[in-house]
Parts: C-alpha cells; structure tokens; sequence
C-alpha cells in the first residue's frame, strides 16, 4: 500500500493504495464518485476520462500513485443538477444524451478542449472527442452541443469565472 | 384530445442526472453498497470440449471465499438451463462447453480482488473436440455434433426452419428475362454498448424471493424466466432495471448470463452478490448480431417488373437459441419494401460454437433488406437503369402485395416514395457525375448511392400486446407506470408527453415510474420498435379511462352536462367558458371520498395474426419505411471508405418527440456504417481473436460525416397520433447504401460486408483495377 495525497475536486484528499490501482477504481471504490464510468478498463472507450490538471486523461490507465500532488476533476466537480456548467447545459438542450454512460467523459473532455480552444472547428470538436467512444448517437448532437457550448460561452465568459 | 406536448422536443428527464454523473447506473448502485459478496465466473479456454474433471479445492480455501460452485453444487429446485426463447443454456456447463463463454465454476468473496484471485486456482481438465464454426458445413452434420436431446430441436443441427411459400415460383423463374442470382455475406458483429452486464441479486428475507437489479429490455419477461431457473414462484422475483448503459437488443439475453450466476449464489449464500462482466467477457460471452450466408435469386422482366423470389437464408446461430426467431425474419423480409407476386423464402438457424446470436436492432432484417437491397442494384445495372427509378417503378404501394402475400393499407402510412426521393434530392442523386472506375479520375473515386427498407412494429408474435398501469394522486399528479426500460431511446420523455395530452395536465406532474417489476404489469419487451405505439396506446387507453372517471364525477360536482367538460392544463373546465372551472386535483380528491378507483390499467393490442402453414399471414399490421442515402470516396491506394455524406429519411407515422427521433435515426446511422465498413468479429476454432475495443473497431466521431436526417410522417391509424416506430429501422439500409455507391465509384459490386481496406483491395485486385 503506498499513500496517496492529491486534490479531488477542488478539496485535498488522502489515501493509502494497493501500488497498481488504477484512478478509476480510486475514484469510483474509495471516494464513492460513480459519475466516472469504466466501460473497457484498457483506455479504449473513454468512459472514465477525469480531468489531471485541466487535461483529459483516461483515469483506467492511470495508477492512482502517479496522480500525487495533482488535481484530478471528475464530473462530479464540474457542475450540479440545480447549476450545470454550459457545456452539461448544451448537451442537455441539443438532447446530445441517449443511454448516458459516455457522457461523463465527453463532456469533461469538451471542457478540456474548450479552455484550449474557445473557438473549435467541427473538425477539432471530432478530433477532440475521438478517444471518447459513444454508441447511441452518432456523435452528431454531441458535435451540435459542444459548439452550442462553445457559443455560449463565447458570448456569456462563463467559463473564466471556473 | 389536444396535442401540446405530442410533437415537442420535450426536454428528456433523464439528461439532468445523466450529464452530472448523478444517475447511477447498476454498477454504480453496487459501488454504493458495503454489503455485497463478488462474484466471477471460470471459462473454458475451449469454444467446444469435453470437461474431464474440475477441481475447486485450493478455491475453496483462498481468503475471503464464501462460496464456490460447479453445477454439481446446484441446489435440485434450480433449473441449470435459461434463455430468452427456450431454457437451453447451462448456468454451469455439465458435460461440456459449446463455446467460450460457457461458465464452469462460480464464486462468491468478499472482495472483487479475492473473487479475482480465487478464480485462477479452480483447475479444469479438458478434451478438446471438433470446432463447428461454418453454417452451411455442420447443417449436413446429423445428428448434430453440438447438441444432443436439444430442448426445442431434439437432434438437429438447426435450430430453427421457416419457409414462406406464396404461389409457385417455378414458373415466374422460367418465364424471367432475367434472373439475378447471388450469394451476400454478414459478418458476426457485437452490440459494443458502452455499460458491461452486471448484476446485483439480493435475497428477500421476508416473503423468501429475490430481487434482481440488471440492466435489460424485458423485466417482466426475465421475471417469468428467473423462476423456473432459481426454482421459485415467479411471483417471488423481482426486477429492476435502472437507466440502461446502452443495449441495442443484446441485454435482452446477455442479463441471464449474469443475473443466473449472481441469483445463484446470492440465493445459496443468502447474501446479495454482484457480478459484472469485463469488457472482455462482454465480447466472449454475450450474445452477437448472426453472421448470414444469403442465396438470393429474384426473377424479372426485361421491363424491371420483380416477378419472384427464391432465396436460402443461413443462420449462425452459435452455441444457443437465444432469440430465435431471425429464421421468421429473414425470411418475412427476404423480398424488401417490393411487389412480388411468388416467392420461396427459406431461413434456417444453424448451431455452431460460435457466441450465441441474440437480438441486434433490426433483428435479422439488416441482413435480410442487404441483401434484397443489392438484388434490385444488380439488376438496374443489368438493364441499364437507374437505381431509384427501379425502386420506384417496384415498391408495394397501397393495394400492392409483398412477396410473402401482405396486402399494403394506405391507412397504416405509406412513406416510403417520400422518404425515397427526399433522401435521393439530399445527395443530389440525379447529377450524379461520377459513374465508374475510369471516368473517374485520379485514385480517390467518389460515388453515391441509395437503398430503401420496410421494418414492421411490434414483435409480430401474436397475441402481443402492452398494458400499463396508471395511479391519479389527490394532488392532481399522476403515476404511468410502464414496465419498459429506459435505454437511451427517450422513452420517459416519450410516455409523459403522451400521458400529459392524453390527460390535459402539465407534463411535471406525470413521474413515469419505468422497469421496475413490482410497480408495473406485465407488458412484453422494449424490443422490437414497440414501445411507442404500444404502451403509448396503453397509457392513451388508460388516460381516457381516468378522464371518464373524472369528468364524470366533475359534472356530479359542477352539476353540468359531462359532454360539456373538458381536461386543460390541469384544471377541469367548462368548454367555451375559461373562467369556470376546479382543480383536477379537487376533482379527484373528491372522487376518492365517492369511492371512485383512482388507478386504472391501460391496454392495447393490434389486430391479433395467426400463424398459418406457409407463412403467407400478415405478421406485421405497422410499417415504418425509410431511404438511406450515401456519398463517398474510395482511396484506391489504401482501400480506405470514407463515408462523406449519410442521409436518412424515415416515415415514422408521427414523431412524438422528434428530437428523440433524430437521435435513433443518427445512432442507428452509425451503426450500420460500422456493420457495413468497419465491424466484424474474427475466430480461430471458435474463440473469438478480437475481444477489446482495441480490435474490435466501433465508429468514432472521425469514422462519421455529418448524419442529416429527414422526419416524414405518413400516420398509421393503429398508433398513438399516428406514431409508429423507430428504434431499430435507422440501420436496415445503410449497408446496401454504401454498397451501392461503392458500385457507382467503381464499377464493382462486392457480395460481402464490412467493406474493410482488406476487402475492397482485393475486389480491385480482382476486378484488375490496381496492381
């Protein structure tokens, strides 16, 4: 077992892990945050994307030890039901949202793309969800909700306020 | 009744909890738990063997091992034998494995980890056998090298016959100018849904039944199932399925392969136990879309009038049956959306060791209208015509018969001439430029192409029909309570938009309570496209009946004449006169004190079918009709499709929500481009060679174009406002599209599917097109 201290949504926290446990499994077994999904567990489907330090990672192929000293953000500090971020607010009006177990990750990685490039092409918007596997919609209103977003937050600055 | 909400893009609830990571999933309602044993599962490393011995000892003695079984240790009430149309496959293999994902000893530990551990020391001797993998091959095999004293077949190596026979086709064949005859190959392919199967079974202490949470398409169905398995009344099983990770057909079946191993053991420890598959095991284990080998003669004049079929449909239908029912389908659907005066369609469903085929969005008729869809390809090249035109001049409009006899009503919504031109004006199909390999130039060749399908409603197994159950509140709010799961597909949104009109109350008043066995009727699977016109006509039928109620009791009040009454927005009033009027909520607070119900059951069924001898009875009373229409380009050099433009215009009838619509119709869009380009799985002596999503390749958002989808409605007179259905029709002809305008920018036809680099280099080498 090797101690682990990192920041988890914004507020630090401590635990003692097995040295090959995976962040997922951290996350999701010992912090209780089952918004992150593991659909695969060999970094292939996405699922499980976290935000480490504002970049989108893949929290199945990240042993929980490396994560030390860093922040990790899962959805669950992204937004809530009663005040979503605009990105979670876009995929809910474009009904960009079908069974739902890709959508933790796809919207944390469209927020990573977007605090990297306000203004995406269709194209970067595709290039940037490619590694987030979804198999109800086509990715075509997920596309649509994403540049809804980036709209959105274009005009209102509401992202630099997070 | 006034339409509101019908029509809307209505705000799907589910979204709220599904975009924050607040909705909890089976897996995560385990996580949640501190009570619960684990359990995993020993697989052969065989897809067909003889099992010697097996040895659990050193398993039995890991740390934190509760229990550990093979199917010696199966209590004698159990049934070791379940499955979605006949109890064939074992929760422990016996004798011997038929494929891979046979299990051969179970346990429960503490901890996931020592389940994990403990597994590894369960020693199994094995003699291997002959692997069967070839359809056509092993159906000369008698008796049947797979099965012996089969429950359903006996001593077949089919699992499955159906012919439709209409008329007598020898003669249309004889009289033919031209007669079209090919064989077209589909791939074995996986659901891919992105939440593993997993389970949670918790014992009731109280009334000594089970509780099963498992996400899955048929709570009602798998409860009667689970019965006969744990040897308990079915009254004693209870089903919950929350919001389900995605399905696609396949947790109709693939949610027995763990709610049989957790029940088990939960029902012989006492304990609640979880079992959820890897990804890994999701591909060896559950059930695929069947591969097909397809015969297909059609015979026509030199006119381009079909004057019969004549096709053989061969079925991998693996190691169980499954659902069974493909050999119906791919026959009933063997001539298309198409006049067709005769016809001989046979399909049969053939054992191998291959994973069991289940049901797959579109159930057989992908496979079935690829076929047929290719057929009309070959022969509008043949006569020099165009391909949309030849459709056009063939389709079974009102009056028109398809090949299997059914007569098409104009009352049930024809849309498939408006879906036909509309996709083909989309892609601009009448200036097309690009014919052929040598008038276009350069290595990347660009074509275009269009299909066109029929997909019926419903089950087609009589007596299917749909109840529901719905509770008034005294405060004015209403329960519909629907024993459908929510997959996705928007079926929460769906049902309280139409109990919201169908009861003139605000939508947030209706809580649709949804797949939970115990707050629902039984009221078949959410397969088959039904939901939408069957519950839906249901919770219509059970909202009139509460509105009679109601506004019956309201004129006792209002001492008013019933016909002058009316349910708006919550509120009864008197028609014409807006000021006068009391609180639905009043109304049926009263009515309760005048001992007045405040539940009803809501029911449905279409016109009953019965089977007759040659299948020639009309099995389907709805159809949705749609057009998928495609350009792309082909690099001659790498053999790489890109699929440029995908349309897909589909007669629903009426779309209750067309959001939700064009969310099925672009989900299933790309579906199909990955069946028809991309998807595919490979086996060596039955075991499967690709069983990640490293190798087993799903679209990603760059494999895909922008999905443009057109709504027509042409309203059937059986569903609710006219809706019929869309969940699995999106994909049923995106694979000839593709094909067809693989034709158009090469000249080509290629037979089988997916078109992967690896097939479409070769059909270029073959035709001498490259080096």
């Amino acid at each position: 077992m090797i101690p682990v201290s990192f920041i988890l949504n914004g507020k630090p926290v401590r635990c003692e892990v097995p040295a090959e446990e995976t962040l997922v499994d951290t996350i999701r077994n010992r912090f209780r945050l089952t918004g992150t999904k593991k659909g695969c567990g060999t970094g292939d489907c996405g699922s499980c994307t976290v935000l480490l330090d504002g970049t989108a990672v893949r929290s199945c192929t990240l042993l929980t030890g490396m994560v030390e000293g860093r922040s990790v953000t899962t959805i669950e500090g992204v937004g809530t039901m009663d005040h979503l971020h605009p990105v979670q607010q876009a995929f809910v009006d474009v009904n960009a949202i079908q069974c739902g177990y890709c959508i933790p990750g796809m919207v944390l990685t469209a927020i990573a793309l977007l605090r990297e490039n306000p203004d995406p092409t269709e194209e970067e918007i595709r290039l940037a969800i490619s590694g987030n596997l979804c198999r109800c919609t086509g990715y075509q209103k997920i596309v649509e909700a994403i540049q809804l977003a980036a709209e959105r937050m274009r005009t209102t600055g509401e992202e630099a306020a997070r | 009744m006034k339409e509101k909400y019908i029509g809307t893009r209505a705000i799907r609830p589910d979204t709220l909890a599904k975009v924050t990571g607040a909705a909890r999933f089976t897996a995560d309602l385990a996580m949640h738990r501190t009570d619960l044993l684990y359990a995993k599962a020993l697989y052969p490393p065989y897809a067909h063997a003889k099992i010697l011995a097996i040895d659990t000892s050193e398993a039995e003695k890991a740390p934190g091992v509760v229990c550990v079984m093979t199917y010696k240790d199966l209590p004698a009430a159990f049934r070791n034998a379940y499955g979605a149309d006949e109890p064939d496959k074992p929760i422990l293999a016996e004798e011997k494995v038929c494929y891979e994902g046979d299990a051969v000893a179970i346990l429960a530990a503490e901890t996931l980890k020592q389940a994990e551990d403990a597994i590894q020391l369960v020693k199994v001797e094995y003699e291997p056998l002959p692997v069967y993998e070839d359809p056509l091959e092993v159906r000369e095999i008698h008796p049947s090298p797979i099965h012996k004293d089969h429950v359903a077949s006996g001593d077949s190596p089919v699992s499955l016959s159906v012919t439709v026979k209409n008329g007598e086709t020898q003669p249309a064949f004889d009289q033919a100018d031209i007669v079209v005859d090919h064989w077209y190959e589909t791939p074995t392919v996986d659901h891919a849904y992105l939440e593993p199967d997993v389970c949670i079974a918790e014992p009731d202490p109280i009334q000594g039944g089970i509780t099963i949470w498992s996400p899955q398409h048929a709570i009602q169905n798998a409860k009667q199932d689970l019965g006969a398995v744990f040897g308990l009344p079915q009254s004693k099983i209870r089903i919950i399925s929350t919001v389900v990770g995605g399905g696609f057909g396949g947790k109709e079946d693939s949610t027995y392969d763990v709610s049989t191993v957790a029940g088990v053991l939960a029902l012989k420890t006492g304990r609640p136990v979880t079992f959820e598959f890897t990804r890994e095991e999701v591909f060896r284990n559950t059930g695929k879309r069947h591969a097909e080998k397809i015969h297909h003669r059609l015979a026509a004049d030199k006119e381009g009038n079909l004057l019969g079929i004549d096709v053989y449909a061969a079925i991998d239908k693996g190691a169980y049956r499954s659902v069974d029912i493909l050999p119906y389908r791919a026959s009933y659907y063997a001539g298309g959306p198409y006049k067709i005066p005769v016809s001989l369609a046979k399909a049969e469903s053939i054992f191998t060791n291959h994973p069991y085929g289940c049901a797959f969005r579109g159930l057989g008729v992908p496979q079935a209208n690829f076929a047929m869809e290719s057929q009309m390809d070959y022969l509008a090249d043949t006569l020099g015509v165009d391909p949309l035109q030849l459709r056009l001049q063939n389709i079974a409009r009102a009056g028109d018969r398809l090949h299997m006899g059914q007569v098409m009503l104009e009352e049930r919504g024809l849309g498939l001439e408006e879906c036909l031109r509309k996709a083909a004006e989309a892609i601009d199909w009448d200036h097309r430029t690009a014919t052929h390999f040598y008038e276009n130039q350069g290595p990347v060749k660009k074509g275009k192409g269009i299909a066109g399908f029929l997909y019926g409603i419903g089950t087609g197994s009589s007596p299917d029909g749909a109840h529901c159950l719905v509770q008034a509140q005294k405060d004015g709010s209403f329960n519909v309570q629907v024993s459908q799961s929510e997959l996705g597909q928007g079926l929460l949104v769906a049902m309280a938009q139409i109990a919201a009109d169908g009861l003139g109350v605000p939508i947030d008043k209706i809580q649709v309570d949804f797949a939970d066995s115990a707050a629902s009727v039984f009221a078949g699977p959410t397969t088959s496209s039904r939901s939408t016109m069957y519950v839906g006509n249901a919770v219509l039928d059970a909202c009139r009946k509460m509105r009679e109620r109601f506004l019956g009791y309201a004129a006792q009040m209002m001492e008013i004449g019933v016909d002058n009454l009316d349910i708006e927005d919550g509120n009864v009033v008197v028609k014409g006169k807006p000021k006068q009027f009391l609180p639905l909520s009043a109304v049926i607070a009263g009515a309760y004190t005048a001992q007045i119900p405040l539940a009803a059951i809501g029911s449905w069924y279409p016109p009953r079918v019965y089977f007759n001898e040659t299948f020639t009875n009309d099995q389907m009373h709805t159809y949705t009709f749609g057009a998928c229409a495609v350009e792309l380009s082909i690099d001659t050099r790498t053999g790489l499709i890109d699929v440029e433009k995908c349309v897909l215009a589909c007669d629903v009838g009426k779309a209750i929500n067309p959001s939700t619509v064009e969310g099925q119709m672009q989900g299933g869009l790309a579906q199909g481009i990955g069946w028809s380009l991309m998807e595919e799985h490979f086996f060596d002596h039955g075991r499967m060679k690709n069983a990640t999503y490293h190798d087993y390749l799903i679209p990603t958002s760059m494999d895909l174009p922008d999905l443009e989808t057109i709504i027509v409605e042409h309203p059937s007179d059986l569903g609710p406002c006219g809706a019929k259905g869309i969940g699995e029709p999106p994909l049923v002809a995106t694979a000839p599209a593709i094909r067809s305008a693989f034709h158009d920018a090469t000249g080509l036809f290629v037979d089988e599917i997916p078109l992967t680099p690896v097939r479409v280099m070769k059909a270029l080498k073959d035709a001498g097109r490259i080096e």
